[in-house]
């Protein structure tokens, strides 16, 4: 061998080394970082800003702090949040009055913003002002929880705020749970603020001032967040900082990609992919597969109460008895969720004043058209069922069977499907007869789901139904601090809502998260997403 | 040098003359937008709760609250001051969502048409030699599967087969590995500000992660081309000039490219600039397969929740696009053919 010729075996061995130990540094930057793929995207750093996303809700989550978040249990093997328990996290405790109007919190002392400055009660208090005074979408979410009123936030000392309600509120503590009321670091807010925009909503939507987990790395609207670990963050569960060095969010929106990704090891959890292509990686059993069914989101058919003919009782029933739902269920959601139907009540009765609960519903066509019959259209009527283009690939088989079987007694149908701004339009302006929607209670209590979804001229109340008896005895149940009498109300309101049928539950989709089998504390949480903060790479 | 003086006037002229047109994009857009079904205020506020009053201030912000010619009119203002408008949906200025995006998308583009280009003539010519050969049928039938196979579906099978199955290709997401890092923004064309900033593996993993989506937006207008191509190629290979050549005996290759391509070229230049304008804003769905952040998918998914300031930002810079490619086509024709001027 000549001398160049040693040296270029040299130079390969040393360039094939070089390489290798970079890939090594590469490989090891990859396992401290997640890699979350979503269909969404992330549109606002701050969550409050009208039209922010999901996605956008847990980049907020782990960027900022809360005075208090859930906690989590099993539910069947899996965790899930705990609407029950609700745990300090900027709050080392807190404590409520025996009478229920005042809640205390007092702060951590050893809780800084990212900047390096505490945590005080003011930067509380300002932060709650904000959510119930400037026009953004906490407004409405503290109005469930009886939070109207920057006088109901009051610091004690720098370490301690309290907040009186004018009632004793099942709902007040738990909605300082949910994702707008993260606490800002009101120095830096108040210096972005302008005349105009005194709670710099406009430098909020771009920039952080938190004092959560991560830090914002980079964001790139649409397309991905890059969030970097907070070393001083210490508000975990085991007092310590959060188990990823980077989280990399970033937006996907072809599912079969998405799906690619994960199973060649390149994604490390994914949400929101096609039912067909989860079932088909679960049947590899390379990759982990958590399906939680989301225990606070109901999918329905929807009929509209003021409308002919679905203002006669006797054709709603009629349209309860005629869905195929075996059939539905398989073909939207390959059976992944939990179903709403095909349940027995022993003489009639609810089975528990939890919402929602298996209805006692089936396919039986010979009842429908006995309905039909009483309600006066024995030989049906011709209608339009609409679903949104967003939820194409679970609708749009259902739908099919719904024709098919309405046919089956007379019912004609045309399907409508609608882009998403039309479909919203339209629920709001009340005007579609037949429809299917989903819905979805950070907060999953009975009254809060009869509340929201069946009382009032407002666009959640998909079916416009308008019971003065569902409507009294929900907003009774909302103050009722005994937990039987609680339970009776909730009985007494799924009575009506079965009698009545102003829509039809079909099931709870299953929330699959497909991830690394490396990848550990997946928890199911009440706004759907990812908490960054619960995982970590074993 | 006088010569290209006044192509640059005329160039200009023709472009003045074109304002008009955009004008009218502008305003038919506007007013499409408006007769569109679907209320976006009512769309953004769709969080939990958000109710008549969030819908207000949604409205309000997107200044739906003003009768339409008054929108009309302070909108018209804002494009003439260079403002746009502010997407609802990643809440920046749509000036800056499609100054971010427009780059992307155009080198896909660019490099697509390329691709197409180097394939499409080369198959036009050798179809049109041999015309009703084997040759002849395969670029015939080749070019039948391109155009049939919608694009996302070749995304889909190119994804599947080199990343996928053989784990060639990087993750089909985005313009660039996302644990590598960026190169100074320059010219917002990746290739480019890699090769300006000297990162040559950066180069290479952004050329690699370009290729399948160029490809596979090539396959579909490979067609076009390569018809035009070969009809065009057919007609001056038939013509007395080309018999000509051929009997004065010059070498076979010369009268091909010199004499018959030549005088074939100017319609394929008419196809490619139809071609390149139509792709730039059909690439949709390329873009969704391929999370390639360009300003297509980012039309599309403001037109499904209704985010008027997008789109119609979109159409203008689309119709100016238009205009400007027009413009080259025809520049292009008087350097192929210096009979042809611009006027």
């Amino acid at each position: 061998m000549s001398v160049t010729g040693s040296r270029r075996l040299l130079a390969v061995v040393a360039s094939v080394a070089v390489s290798l130990a970079a890939g090594s540094v590469q490989a090891q930057t990859r396992s401290e970082t997640l890699r979350y793929v979503t269909g969404a995207s992330v549109n606002t750093l701050d969550p409050n800003i009208p039209g922010s996303t999901r996605e956008a809700f847990a980049v907020s989550l782990s960027t900022y702090d809360r005075l208090v978040s859930f906690g989590r249990k099993q539910l069947n093997g899996k965790w899930v949040f705990d609407l029950g328990k609700i745990t300090g996290e900027l709050a080392e405790s807190y404590e409520v009055s025996p009478d229920g109007l005042k809640m205390t919190f007092r702060l951590r002392k050893d809780a800084k913003f990212q900047d390096g400055t505490p945590v005080t009660a003011e930067d509380v208090k300002w932060s709650l002002d904000r959510v119930v005074t400037a026009p953004v979408l906490g407004k409405a979410q503290l109005l469930t929880g009886s939070m109207t009123s920057a006088d109901q936030f009051k610091v004690i000392d720098p370490l301690t705020i309290e907040v009186t309600l004018p009632k004793p509120d099942k709902l007040a503590l738990p909605n300082l749970a949910t994702v707008y009321p993260i606490i800002f670091n009101s120095k830096v807010a108040k210096a972005h603020a302008t005349a105009d925009d005194p709670w710099a909503l406009a430098w909020l939507k771009e920039n952080t001032a938190g004092s959560g987990a991560y830090k914002i790395e980079t964001f790139k609207p649409g397309e991905q967040v890059i969030m970097a670990r907070n070393e001083a963050w210490n508000r975990g569960t085991a007092d310590k900082s959060a188990s990823f060095k980077r989280v990399i969010v970033q937006s996907v929106p072809e599912p079969a990609t998405r799906a690619n990704l994960v199973e060649r090891g390149d994604a490390d959890l994914v949400i929101d992919l096609q039912a067909s292509d989860v079932q088909s990686l679960e049947a590899k059993g390379k990759l982990k597969v958590t399906s939680t069914p989301q225990y606070n989101a109901v999918t329905f058919v929807s009929m509209n109460n003021q409308i002919p003919p679905f203002d006669n009782v006797n054709v709603r029933r009629a349209i309860a008895f005629a869905l195929p739902y075996d059939d539905m269920f398989k073909a939207a959601l390959f059976s992944r969720g939990s179903p709403l139907f095909g349940a027995s009540w022993a003489d009639g009765k609810p089975t528990s004043g939890a919402y929602p609960i298996p209805q006692p519903v089936k396919l039986d066509l010979e009842k429908a058209k006995e309905y039909l019959k009483a309600a006066g259209v024995p030989d049906g009527f011709s209608t339009t069922f609409s679903f949104n283009v967003g939820q194409a690939s679970t609708a749009e088989p259902m739908a099919a069977l719904v024709k098919e079987s309405l046919a089956k007694i007379g019912i004609k149908v045309d399907i409508q499907k609608l882009p998403d701004a039309q479909m919203s339009t339209q629920i709001n302006e009340k005007k579609l007869p037949f429809f299917t929607e989903g819905i979805v209670a950070w907060l999953p209590s009975t009254d809060y789901f009869y509340r929201n979804f069946y009382t009032g001229n407002q666009r959640w109340n998909y079916s416009s139904i308008n019971n003065p008896e569902l409507v009294e005895i929900a907003q009774k149940a909302r103050f009722e601090p005994d937990a039987t009498k609680y339970e009776e109300d909730g009985v007494k309101l799924n009575a009506i809502h079965f009698s009545e049928i102003p829509q039809i539950p079909l099931w709870q989709p299953s929330q699959d998260a497909v991830m690394a089998s490396s990848v550990e504390g997946y928890t199911y949480q009440f706004h759907r997403q990812v908490d960054y903060r619960d995982l970590n790479r074993k | 040098m006088a010569a290209l003086g006044a192509t640059v006037i005329r160039a200009g002229r023709r472009f003045l003359s074109s304002l008009p047109a955009l004008f009218g994009v502008l305003v038919f857009t506007f007013l499409l937008m408006r007769v569109l079904p679907g209320d976006p205020a009512v769309f953004f506020a769709s969080g939990p709760n958000a109710g008549k009053e969030e819908i207000e201030v949604i409205r309000k912000q997107m200044g739906l609250n003003k009768p339409v010619p008054e929108q009309l009119m302070l909108y018209l203002y804002d494009v003439g001051s260079g403002n746009l408008g502010r997407s609802m949906m990643t809440g920046q200025l749509v000036t800056k969502d499609l100054r971010e995006r427009l780059p992307a998308s155009l080198e896909l583009t660019f490099t697509a048409l390329l691709i197409a280009l180097l394939s499409a003539v080369p198959l036009g010519v050798l179809a049109a030699l041999r015309p009703g050969s084997i040759i002849d049928h395969s670029v015939r039938f080749f070019c039948a599967l391109g155009v049939c196979v919608p694009t996302f579906v070749s995304g889909l099978l190119l994804i599947y087969v080199f990343y996928y199955l053989l784990g060639l290709a990087p993750d089909p997401t985005g313009r660039v590995d996302i644990f590598a890092s960026l190169p100074p923004r320059r010219t917002g064309f990746l290739l480019i500000d890699f090769l300006l900033a000297g990162d040559f593996d950066g180069w290479w993993a952004a050329f690699r992660q370009l290729i399948l989506p160029a490809l596979s937006m090539a396959l579909f207008v490979v067609a076009p081309l390569a018809r035009i191509t070969r009809a065009s190629m057919l007609v001056s290979l038939g013509s007395d000039f080309v018999r000509t050549a051929r009997s004065v005996g010059l070498p076979w290759w010369r009268v091909v490219v010199t004499y018959a391509l030549r005088n074939a070229i100017l319609p394929v230049i008419t196809i490619a600039g139809i071609v390149f304008s139509t792709m730039l804003g059909a690439n949709v769905l390329v873009e969704k397969v391929f999370s390639w952040p360009g300003v297509a998918s980012y039309a599309l998914d403001a037109l499904l929740s209704s985010d008027y300031a997008p789109v119609q930002g979109f159409v203008l810079l689309m119709a100016t696009v238009f205009v400007i490619v027009n413009l080259l086509v025809d520049i292009l024709y008087g350097i192929a053919d210096p009979r042809v001027t611009i006027g």
